[in-house]
């Protein structure tokens, strides 16, 4: 009996071994899980089914209606396509698109905010050319390509120009004892102004940092200043350079100063960016740094006489300090494995028509990245100023050049920990360093890319 | 003829043999598709994760580098907030369980209309994580409902800023995690308690127990195995189970400070693509969590033995 139990527990070792083994196998042998694969694109350019992963609400408010709007316009053009919005969070972009991408399914369109974002998922091969999908007259209308293009191919499609521009309560400028008509234009004088605003009883800066953007968004507008070139810029990532330079992180010795001198609102910890323009929009600041869209959704609410907008206040001595932080912010990709390429690249251009143009400007407030939208468009002289920054040359925005995961796992959280006083200056750079040298080994063929990229191959 | 007879016997028994061999495999054969299922939801994935912790890169482009990972991790700043936060969070397992058994205590006694409060105390554990976070995110903000409360109160000094001071953050998500988890361990402990004899209850009370000795040494040694089951489910919802929470209430945040190892292991597994550094960091996960259940176990084998 004890000897039948014995084999009968040996059997079922055995047994349990077999699928082990079995199991073990199946999981070394696939390694190289994905082989890339072709995909024959239709040659109908208006026919086929199209997923759209879609992000800019939180950019341009009113942007996702106008999408819908769109499509169906489209749709009722060509019988023989249909296109799936799906609208995307923030937080969860960058992941979303990476989980679909590695079983290579999901969007025919996916959008990720400008260079690296775009780059990367290009660099890994889940990005399609859009040589001979777009015609080059039709790509050389678009604004801004320059900030999608590796190995000499523009990637992406730019729908709108960004600026962050920083802006101001008039009327609270004014209950301070300030000039409600003239911002800041020197960091001494950004100083100086907190100081009255906060000596009046007013919030100097209301700002959120719950999605740690902000960590990010300094950074490109303050911690650039120092710099003379966006090569420069490239430098910290490729290795050449190191964030802990005072050149790359003083900014965070800046953004200790305005938090231990309380210019910040109180609760900038447990709110998120979005929440921190809501406040502000209801008085609840005197002073923030915020996107186009968001200007011209305040104007649309009738806040246009309260708002001040310039650039931000200058602090550094680099020739960077000189230019307007502005991008074309989100671009609109093709996935390597859609299989309506073209009919996906079609539409994509059809966005860029003139009549989509003034229509999404009017609808959104935000200016179409696109040569043939007209200047002549803007009526309001709010929104005048915000265009004619963003069209100034050599406007950049510096968090775009940094890898995903530093300006996630770097810029952002680490800011933040300045800002909430969890952190030091000195400490936040030498983690921000780290957070480099963590991307460059944990992704070697994303460095090796962006090392090639970065001296211009 | 003997040889015959010698030869039958020996056919027999080797029918004997085959049949009794095939008896004893054939309850293995039906358990193999059981066995094979285990391990493709189980030990498949575990093997994977095992094997993408000695590589860097994205799935797909693959690099070997050894131990890197692991040693990297113990470097990692923010790693070791995420370790030492969920450790933190550790508290809420005795606290829920000392609490759940207050609650299901006051509810054996028979309080009038135990059995709606027994659903009340149970409704947050059926609302999604994610719900509950974001609820709490707008409640638990400095300018928000709590505290707007404790002013109008008089008492701003303990209206502090719940979610956005980097010391007060963990314990804010940890607080919530015992919210929302309270419910299962109340409903778990009531069941038990309505289970326990009655005879025993009543033995100790002719004895003159009073109500506090009763309870404290009659009814809870009889809920000792719950109470132990609790305790670790608790620790394990500590461990791994917080992600829901901790991103809709901080995202790990301010600065990392409320960070966690699912949270971190999301981050980088799933938002960023490195699947090696994610999958080394889940290793250590699954070390502590395996060090906690060990222990239970030895706890529970100590106990069986005496």
């Amino acid at each position: 009996m004890l000897s039948r139990f014995s084999t009968s527990r040996k059997v079922g070792k055995l047994s349990f071994l077999i699928a082990i083994v079995s199991i073990t196998g199946l999981a070394f042998s696939n390694t190289q899980t994905f082989a890339s694969s072709a995909f024959k694109s239709a040659a109908d350019p208006y026919s086929g089914k199209l997923v759209y992963w879609f992000w800019a609400e939180s950019d341009v408010p009113g942007s996702t209606a106008w999408m819908q709007a769109a499509i169906k316009r489209y749709e009722a053009l060509h019988k023989n396509i249909s296109i799936e919005l799906v609208p995307q969070g923030s937080d969860t972009l960058q992941g979303a698109f990476e989980t679909t991408a590695q079983s290579k399914s999901g969007p025919d369109i996916a959008m990720q905010w400008a260079t690296l974002p775009v780059l990367t998922p290009v660099w890994r091969g889940q990005v399609a050319s859009l040589k001979g999908l777009v015609k080059p007259s039709e790509m050389a209308n678009w604004l801004n390509t320059s900030e999608n293009v590796s190995g000499g191919e523009v990637w992406a499609m730019p729908l709108y120009l960004l600026g962050e521009p920083f802006v101001w309560n008039k009327t609270l400028f004014k209950k301070a004892g300030l000039d409600p008509n003239k911002g800041p234009t020197t960091w001494a004088e950004f100083l100086a102004f907190s100081a009255k605003l906060k000596a009046a009883g007013i919030t100097p800066i209301q700002m959120g940092l719950k999605d740690g953007a902000f960590g990010a968004w300094f950074q490109a507008t303050v911690g650039t200043q120092n710099l003379d070139s966006v090569q420069e810029l490239k430098d910290v990532y490729t290795g050449k350079a190191k964030f802990t330079d005072p050149k790359y992180s003083s900014y965070l010795t800046q953004l200790d100063t305005l938090s231990k001198k309380g210019y910040f609102n109180k609760d900038i910890a447990s709110i998120d960016i979005n929440q921190a323009w809501q406040n502000f929009a209801q008085g609840k600041g005197a002073m923030t740094w915020t996107t186009d869209g968001n200007v011209a959704a305040w104007v649309k609410a009738g806040l246009e006489k309260q708002i001040g907008v310039q650039m931000t206040p200058k602090l550094g001595t680099g020739k960077l300090a000189n230019f307007h932080t502005a991008t074309q912010s989100i671009s609109a990709f093709i996935t390597s494995w859609s299989k309506n390429k073209q009919a996906a690249a079609t539409f994509l251009s059809w966005l860029h028509q003139p009549e989509n143009l003034a229509s999404w400007y009017e609808a959104t407030g935000a200016f179409p990245a696109d040569k043939r939208f007209s200047a002549a468009n803007i009526k309001n002289p709010l929104m005048k100023k915000l265009f004619a920054l963003n069209s100034q040359p050599g406007q950049l925005w510096a968090e775009n050049y940094a890898p995903p995961q530093v300006d996630s796992n770097g810029l952002r959280p680490f800011g933040a920990a300045v800002v909430t006083g969890t952190s030091t200056p000195a400490k936040a750079a030498a983690d921000i360093q780290n957070s480099i040298k963590q991307w460059q080994t944990q992704q070697p063929a994303d460095f090796k890319s962006y090392k090639l990229w970065a001296s211009g191959k | 003829m003997i040889e015959s007879q010698g030869s039958a016997v020996t056919v027999r028994g080797k029918n004997r043999l085959r049949n009794g061999r095939y008896r004893e495999i054939w309850p293995a054969v039906f358990l193999l598709p059981a066995i094979f299922m285990l391990g493709v939801v189980f030990v498949f994935p575990l093997i994977s994760v095992v094997k993408f912790s000695f590589y860097a890169g994205r799935v797909g482009d693959l690099a070997p580098v050894g131990f890197a990972n692991y040693y990297n991790l113990l470097h990692d700043s923010v790693f070791l907030i995420a370790i030492k936060n969920n450790l933190k969070l550790l508290i809420t397992a005795p606290v829920s369980v000392a609490l759940a058994l207050t609650i299901s205590l006051i509810l054996y006694e028979g309080v009038k209309g135990w059995r709606t409060y027994r659903i009340i105390v149970f409704i947050p554990y059926i609302i999604p994580g994610t719900v509950v976070g974001l609820s709490f995110s707008y409640l638990l903000q400095q300018s928000g409902i709590l505290n707007t409360v404790l002013n109008r109160l008089h008492l701003s000094k303990l209206a502090l800023d719940w979610l956005g001071n980097g010391a007060l953050s963990i314990y804010s998500v940890g607080g919530l995690l015992i919210w929302s988890q309270l419910g299962f361990s109340v409903i778990a402990l009531t069941a038990a308690l309505l289970s326990l004899p009655q005879e025993v209850n009543e033995a100790a009370i002719v004895d003159g127990a009073s109500k506090w000795q009763k309870q404290r040494y009659v009814i809870i040694p009889q809920l000792k195995n719950t109470i132990q089951f609790l305790f670790v489910l608790q620790i394990i919802n500590a461990l791994a189970w917080v992600f829901p929470y901790v991103f809709t209430l901080t995202r790990g945040g301010p600065g990392n400070s409320s960070m966690v190892m699912d949270l971190f292991i999301w981050q980088y597994g799933f938002s960023l693509g490195s699947v090696g550094y994610a999958s080394a960091a889940a290793v250590y996960l699954l070390g502590l969590s395996g060090i906690f259940i060990y222990l239970y176990s030895r706890i529970r084998r100590n106990q069986e033995e005496l």
